[in-house]
């Protein structure tokens, strides 16, 4: 976990606490969040029992717009999208389809999209909003993040923002002070909630 | 005439030669796999004759080695088959000890997990019951084994080997009325076990398991049972010709101290309690054939020599 700037687990026990080290490290690697996460602070106790993992993500990368992956070509009411990189093609034409229909758009194959649409329609083509990683990387991060901690631990919480997230989890009912304690976490990394 | 249990692998080609001899010597092929080009068969053979078996299958490649487990089915109880826990841990440990010739059946609790909110129900207390041991794999912390293992082991009547992250000395401190076998350091972990301290550790397990099987068949044998297991499953395969069409890799089940049989039990019990094994003798003369708790098959328990007087 070279990549992580700040990476501790805090745990009554300590052969249990050396255990989740491991598996945090193998967890997040195997779901490639190694070099999404910045700092990470996971404190189990399982005499409460209660799972608690607070962190900090790195600056993540902004929303993929169509000029990013594609080039707009346009010819009076023919306009080409040439794909670059097919892995934003399923949501791109998922888009299309809903603005101009099933019909105006035309796939002859895999790297090119043809649009019978108006001059006024194609003008801001190249500034669609395609796919924004930070939301599939919140989803990766919970799940990881669930992977992670003592399974049987269904009651859970879990907030992502600011480039901050949290998680915590325990067999009962949450303690009503958790915001405190997850508080107290973020500080034990020199941030705040 | 001591029979042990081996594993022989050798080449496919002439490999009806060395299941001939082991039948012809008296010892009993248990299970028999081809995978392409190699047969791996695991047998209880006469213990002077594998040096004879060894000089045969020379020349076939073949190599025979001594497979402690050949002959028992073994329960890898799991608190549930989610990610937690598979593929690694539970995978690893219950592939580890098949290696030995042990079968191994995975038995994923459906709520076993957590520490306040874990159960085990009559159905996973009845299956893990008709094997002969069961492994339970807990997690790494100790204060969690100590609350749910109670609760997990209710009812268990087969010597249990608890599995679990704690040193084993902290397992054995733990755990009260103790169980037979403890092995510490195996608890949850993500990783596939390839490191040489990971797999002395599974074999830790192994030899764990070895030494409370042992233990066992002393027991057993201080009042025999009134047939050997193998011996009723060949005559089973012999006398049933039903049992030729399951297609599941072993139609019959070899345990220590019976046989679990891949038949519906509504259609098939009663046949085989009449089945004659030897001069008026019938298996249920000898055995009870039962019901198992696993989809419709029959569980057959074989009766000691105490019991029925008889020993064939």
């Amino acid at each position: 976990m070279e990549a992580v700037e700040y990476f501790e687990v805090e745990c009554p026990e300590k052969a249990g606490g050396d255990y989740y080290r491991r598996i945090a490290d193998v967890v997040l690697l195997d779901h490639n969040l190694i070099r999404v996460v910045l700092k990470l602070h996971i404190f189990i106790d399982p005499k409460v029992p209660l799972f608690v993992a607070t962190g900090i993500t790195r600056k993540l990368p902004g929303t993929v717009k169509v000029r990013d992956f594609a080039d707009v070509n346009r010819k009076e009411r023919k306009v080409t999208i040439s794909i670059g990189d097919e892995a934003y093609l399923a949501p791109l034409l998922q888009i299309l389809w809903e603005r101009f229909g099933k019909e105006r758009v035309e796939q002859p194959d895999r790297f090119t999209i043809m649009l019978d649409i108006d001059e006024g329609e194609s003008e801001n083509l190249e500034d669609i909003p395609v796919f924004d990683p930070r939301e599939a990387i919140y989803k990766d991060l919970i799940y990881a993040l669930q992977v992670i901690q003592p399974e049987g631990f269904k009651v859970r919480r879990q907030y992502y923002g600011n480039g901050r997230f949290y998680l915590v989890a325990s067999e009962d009912t949450l303690p009503e002070d958790i915001e405190d304690i997850v508080r107290k976490k973020f500080s034990l990394m020199g941030e705040s909630l | 005439m001591i029979l042990v249990p081996v594993t022989y692998k050798g080449g496919i080609y002439r490999h009806d030669e060395i299941i001939d001899l082991i039948e012809d010597l008296g010892g009993y092929i248990i299970q028999k796999h081809i995978i392409a080009q190699e047969v791996v068969l695991q047998a209880l053979v006469p213990k002077d004759d594998i040096e004879l078996i060894r000089k045969v299958g020379k020349p076939l490649t073949g190599d025979i080695t001594p497979s402690p487990l050949v002959g028992t089915e073994i329960a890898v109880v799991t608190p549930s088959l989610e990610i937690h826990h598979l593929p690694h841990a539970s995978c690893d440990v219950a592939e580890y000890i098949r290696r030995y010739g042990a079968k191994t059946n995975m038995v994923g609790l459906a709520r076993g997990f957590g520490k306040r909110i874990a159960q085990l129900n009559d159905e996973e207390r009845d299956v893990i019951n008709e094997h002969d041991l069961a492994v339970y794999l807990l997690g790494d912390f100790e204060t969690c084994i100590e609350q749910k293992f109670p609760v997990l082991r209710r009812g268990i009547m087969v010597p249990i080997v608890l599995c679990g992250g704690p040193p084993t000395e902290a397992l054995k401190a733990i755990i009260d009325p103790p169980v037979e076998g403890y092995v510490g350091n195996i608890g949850r972990f993500m990783h596939r076990t390839k490191e040489a301290d990971e797999i002395s550790r599974l074999d830790d397990v192994v030899e764990e398991v070895t030494r409370v099987l042992d233990k066992r068949r002393e027991e057993m044998a201080k009042d025999p049972l009134s047939i050997s297991p193998a011996r009723l499953m060949d005559i089973i395969s012999e006398k049933v010709d039903e049992i030729h069409e399951v297609l599941s890799p072993t139609p019959i089940t070899v345990q220590m101290g019976g046989l679990r049989v891949k038949l519906p039990y509504d259609t098939f019990g009663t046949v085989l309690r009449k089945t004659v094994i030897d001069e008026g003798v019938t298996i249920g003369d000898l055995a009870d054939v039962l019901p198992s708790r696993m989809r419709d098959y029959i569980l057959i328990r074989i009766k000691p020599f105490s019991e029925t007087n008889l020993m064939i």
